[in-house]
């Protein structure tokens, strides 16, 4: 095997000529070769020499485990993890490397903690999954084992290796192997780091005044945290107080509303304000500062107020889908209603009316037709005007038809009903019972399918005997036959879509998922958790769910924030800006540069008995990106963490000749 | 067993089940800083989840989301877990709860046991692996399955042959063949019902023969057969071990049907059918996959655009109601169809050589008998309050997940959310009208 130095160091040596076969000498060429690397990186940069030099002090008691997940067979099926075990195995400094079906499960943690107790290890590596998923799993198990959990290092090789390479599982071995040298160069100049630890205001603001909102504002009260609910109507309840009876109790929705309104109304810990819209937010976990600008009085006076909230849960809701003009003849035939528009109908009719009269027309038969922007399809439906289809299911839609559908069954026998679905999703607990009871009904169903939703027209003058409305449809339910009804009123089964909070999602930075609604970090990991921590998602604000879903998911955002405030301080990760005072200058480009407001700030200080200007860091606003890394021009500025010399040595870790038991061409073959 | 919690332990909270239900309401009570104890009947915390090969519809794999919850649970300062170990019976009052807890004997001393396995290396009594839904099997002495919280050995008396190989081998003398059930009272002021749920049985159906084929499997069969570190490593029809070429996944096998008495949606199935049959059309490529169903119900996050995913990938769906399914020649079957698509061949049975019942859910426990808790007319645990969906008719008693109805592991995690929240809620306002008085 040739050895072919390409490290771009000063001193350029000559290339050091190894023979294969014994891996003996294999070894020792390897430990040689790493030893005059960190002679030359002390040589190429100040920085690195400081960082070379940390690694000399450190390296006497350097032991690093290495932990390789096959995670079940997701990564083991195309790694070869035995071989990359035994290949780092060899490189200096890795006292164990270890191979197990799943680093996460518990064994496994108890491996990596209970080797930094027996084994004396002072670093550690786990290669598995995406860090996003377990990263803080083995930072834990680490920090159980005694270690200090920022000498730890986590290698994805499962999204970035196995799953991105099945077809090339020697390639893909030998990238698992270099990414994890990667990471073992990085260990060699990690330095201890602490949490950040900020003071934790205990007090939420809860964002919208529906039933979301208040469920999770009088969840947090009843609890004993301070919250602060903020509603852009005149009114609590959202949504609720336009609705008739919920589904499945068929209780009346003020009830609910009623409820929910007096719990809050109760708490003293709750301080409500109307018609009011937060304006501005900044700062971040357990320190936001926000404004908000109140309505107040018949004079429509504005009133600013500034507070300081430690979580912020957004209960910003849902907008009901509103067709297209002309989309099913809506908003040109008046006889053409949307769900909560009928509802709405269905309310304001006296409990003995005898017939359904609209428009001063009597109602003879109702069509149904589900799925009106929802589950919209590329190529058939038309996007809305921001450009978007609504490709998900509104959830809440087929069963609220049913319930009306049957309503009306029940209320005026003599009204033909006919239903338009593509499928009936009456999913839920005592949803079925309507779906049933309705067909008992005699409600009429008719199914399409979602390439070919039902045309509706109206109807030719001399042959609307039926109806000034005609539906056809091609019926799957009788193999396809082509079907007209004619109608006198059509309901369109309209769902939800994303509320309008486009300048909350830009201050906040909140991320949207292709449905538009606000996207959770995790569905099952971090449900009510968005990337901005502190920040938590409650109810329909995330996307379409029915009440008893909406209310179970305020709970859930609740006791995120009520588990936040059971401590007296936030720790954050300590990925922060840190300024080498010796070497600013106070010429704030990394100011200019930064993103977030308020993370870096020139002020005045007294450096070496001299008052100067100098960058200083705010570290709860910091998020770490290195914007300002980049632009300093006497790398006065490092990210703690992620430094420059850090990465050198990780880029030294992936180009480094590999020391292992065959020499062919795959080992050095990075796909 | 573990004899470490007794009567003087008066936790908190007690939660009843530690699947992902029960383990999310402890993880969210003990953050707060409240002291939990999490009862389970089987003999490792992670519940049906952690059983399953991948998730919808993030595919993420089951293992990965379940394991760290689990580990979370068990590694928690501020919560305890009883593995084996029934609930007897809930007594309440003045909203303070007794509940006596059946431990049932394992044979082996938790306190000694250190999980090295060298009892189930030895032991040469084996018997079809529980976990692998039979397919695998496991020795009369074993740690349950590899991600198994606690790692302790248990021993399965109704399997054991009584040789004493274990005993001899154990390096910490932490088999005890005299072990007798344990009686125990826990008193707490919160309780959680997490007790989940099971399924009816694949034969609930007589018309659809599933005890005449092994080819006729169970969706958590398959979930193994799929799963990466499963009984085969690959997927396998059970009759003869042949790669299925064929496959078909009948809805509604046992669910919204009055005739058995599940009237109701399950809410999963069509969800886990569509990610079995992706997950199948990746590991047997030249597979037919076909979808037998009334209504796909993709209502969740995500779950239409990973329906139309599915179809976009060459999955069949088929509207139809399965009438029967009978054995043919070669282990296959014949799968009648009241197909709703062909006019001309309304009735033709179809041929599958392997074919998945989507079951029904049904309660796992019922709280009802032994406990102040009420059940509602679908069997599952009533909650009747308008606006607080995890309250049960027992004050201090709250419901978490499928032991209030079928639903899905996303549903599922915010519920185990809610009723943590509602149960601290209770503690606190408890608690401070005794520091009032």
């Amino acid at each position: 095997m040739s050895y072919q130095n390409d490290h771009q160091g000063q001193h350029e040596d000559e290339p050091v000529e190894l023979e294969c076969g014994e891996p003996g000498r294999d070894e020792e060429a390897y430990v040689r070769k790493q030893i005059e690397l960190a002679r030359r990186q002390a040589d190429a940069s100040p920085s690195a020499a400081i960082a070379a030099q940390q690694h000399q002090e450190d390296s006497p008691s350097l032991r690093i485990g290495v932990y390789i997940c096959r995670c079940g067979g997701n990564i083991s099926d195309v790694v070869d993890v035995e071989r990359v075990a035994e290949t780092v195995r060899l490189i200096p400094g890795v006292a164990t490397a270890k191979v197990h079906t799943f680093v996460c499960s518990d064994p496994g943690q108890h491996t990596i903690s209970d080797d930094i107790l027996y084994e004396n290890l002072d670093r550690v590596v786990v290669a598995s999954c995406t860090p996003f998923l377990h990263e803080q799993t083995f930072r834990g198990a680490v920090a159980r084992g005694g270690m200090n959990p920022y000498l730890y290092e986590h290698v994805n090789i499962r999204e970035q290796v196995s799953w991105a390479h099945r077809h090339d599982p020697a390639g893909a071995t030998s990238k698992a192997i270099r990414m994890i040298s990667a990471a073992i160069g990085k260990l060699r100049h990690v330095a201890p780091l602490d949490q950040i630890k900020l003071p934790n205001h205990r007090r939420a603001l809860v964002i919208g005044g529906g039933i979301a909102g208040l469920k999770a504002a009088s969840d947090l009260a009843g609890r004993g945290i301070k919250v602060l609910l903020v509603e852009i109507a005149d009114k609590l309840g959202g949504h609720l107080n336009q609705w008739g009876r919920v589904y499945p109790s068929e209780r009346a929705a003020e009830e609910l509303v009623a409820d929910l309104v007096n719990a809050v109304g109760r708490n003293p810990n709750i301080e409500v304000l109307l018609s009011s819209k937060v304006k501005t937010v900044s700062g971040f976990i357990g320190n936001f500062k926000v404004a908000v600008e109140s309505q107040s009085g018949a004079n429509g006076a504005t009133q600013k107020l500034n507070a300081v909230v430690g979580a912020i849960i957004m209960a910003t809701g849902f907008r009901p889908y509103i067709p297209q003009d002309g989309e099913f003849l809506y908003r040109t035939e008046p006889t053409v209603l949307t769900l909560p528009e009928f509802v709405q109908l269905m309310r304001s009719i006296s409990h003995d009316a005898k017939r359904l009269v609209y428009k001063e027309k009597n109602v003879r038969n109702i069509a149904f037709l589900h799925c009106v922007g929802s589950r919209q399809l590329d190529g058939v439906h038309e996007p809305s005007t921001d450009g978007r289809l609504n490709s998900y299911c509104s959830r809440t839609c087929c069963t609220t038809i049913l319930q009306q559908a049957l309503a009306v069954r029940t209320r005026f026998p003599q009204i033909g009903v006919f239903d338009f679905n593509q499928d009936i999703r009456t999913y839920g607990r005592g949803e079925e019972d309507y779906y049933a009871q309705a067909s008992r009904a005699g409600v009429v169903f008719f199914r399409y399918n979602g390439e070919e939703p039902p045309r509706v027209e109206i109807t030719p003058a001399g042959r609307a005997k039926d109806g000034a409305l005609s539906i056809t449809v091609k019926d799957a339910l009788t193999w396809g036959q082509e079907l007209t009804v004619g109608v006198d009123m059509l309901v369109l089964g309209t769902g939800m879509i994303p509320g309008q909070i486009q300048d909350l999602i830009e201050q906040m930075k909140l991320a949207i998922g292709e449905d538009g609604f606000l996207q959770e970090v995790h569905p099952k990991l971090r449900p009510v958790e968005v990337a901005v921590n502190g920040v938590l998602l409650a109810g329909t604000a995330q996307g379409p769910m029915n009440i008893q879903e909406t209310l179970a998911a305020a709970g859930a955002a609740a006791v995120k924030a009520a588990s936040m405030f059971a401590t007296e301080s936030v720790e954050l990760n300590p990925y922060v800006a840190a300024v080498d005072l010796t070497r600013c200058t106070g010429e704030a480009q990394c100011v200019t540069q930064c993103d977030y407001e308020g993370a870096l700030q020139i002020v005045q200080m007294e450096v070496d008995g001299e008052w100067v200007e100098r960058a200083q860091v705010n570290a709860g606003l910091c998020a770490g990106c290195g914007a300002c890394v980049a632009v300093c021009p006497h790398r006065a500025i490092d990210l703690n963490g992620w430094r420059i010399d850090q990465f050198d040595a990780m880029v030294d870790g992936i180009a480094a000749d590999i020391p292992g038991r065959e020499c062919g061409s795959e080992l050095v073959s990075i796909h | 067993m573990n004899t470490q919690i007794d009567s003087n332990y008066t936790p908190d909270a007690l939660i009843v089940g530690g699947g992902i239900a029960g383990l999310q309401s402890a993880l969210d009570l003990a953050d707060q800083g409240l002291q939990v104890l999490v009862v389970e009947r089987q003999s490792s915390i992670g519940g049906h989840m952690i059983a399953l090969s991948k998730v919808y519809p993030t595919l993420d794999c089951a293992s990965c989301i379940t394991t760290p919850k689990m580990s979370a649970a068990a590694h928690h300062p501020n919560i305890q877990i009883l593995t084996n170990t029934e609930v007897e019976a809930i007594e309440s009052r003045d909203g303070a709860h007794q509940v006596r807890l059946l431990q049932k004997p394992t044979y082996v001393n938790f306190d000694k046991c250190i999980g090295c396995r060298l009892c189930e290396y030895a032991c040469d009594t084996e018997y079809p692996d529980p976990f692998e839904e039979g397919l695998g099997a496991v020795r009369a002495i074993a740690v349950p399955f590899t991600n198994a919280i606690p790692q302790k050995a248990v021993l399965d008396a109704a399997h054991c042959g009584t040789c004493g190989t274990c005993a001899r081998v154990c390096p910490t003398g932490a088999i005890e063949f005299d072990q007798q059930p344990r009686h125990l009272t826990i008193r707490t002021d919160a309780v959680i019902v997490a007790s989940g749920f099971q399924l009816n049985a694949v034969t609930v159906k007589p018309q659809f023969n599933a005890h005449r084929s092994r080819n006729i499997i169970a969706p958590i069969t398959l979930e193994r057969l799929l799963a990466p570190h499963g009984p085969y490593g690959r997927v396998l029809r059970p009759s003869d071990g042949k790669m299925p070429s064929s496959i078909a996944f009948v809805q509604c096998a046992g669910s919204r049907d009055e005739s058995i008495g599940v009237p109701y949606c399950s809410r999963v199935c069509c969800m886990y059918s569509i990610k079995q049959a992706m997950l199948l059309s990746g590991a047997l490529p030249l597979a037919d996959i076909t979808i037998y169903y009334m209504d796909i119900r993709a209502f969740g996050k995500g779950y239409e655009q990973f329906y139309q995913n599915a179809k976009a990938m060459g999955i069949n769906f088929v509207r139809g109601k399965v009438a029967r399914i009978h054995p043919v020649d070669g282990g296959d079957l014949a799968v009648q169809v009241e197909s709703t698509e062909n006019a001309e061949t309304p009735m033709e049975p179809r041929r599958h050589d392997l074919v998945v019942l989507a079951q029904g859910m049904i309660p796992g426990w019922m709280p009802a008998d032994s406990t102040p808790v009420a059940c509602a007319s679908d069997g599952f645990v009533a909650t009747p309050a308008l606006t607080a969906p995890t309250a049960t008719t027992a004050p201090g008693i709250f419901v978490a997940g499928t032991a209030a109805g079928p639903k899905d592991i996303v549903d599922t995690i915010a519920e185990a959310g809610s009723a943590a929240m509602q149960a601290s809620q209770y503690l606190y306002q408890k608690r401070s009208a005794l520091v009032a008085v």
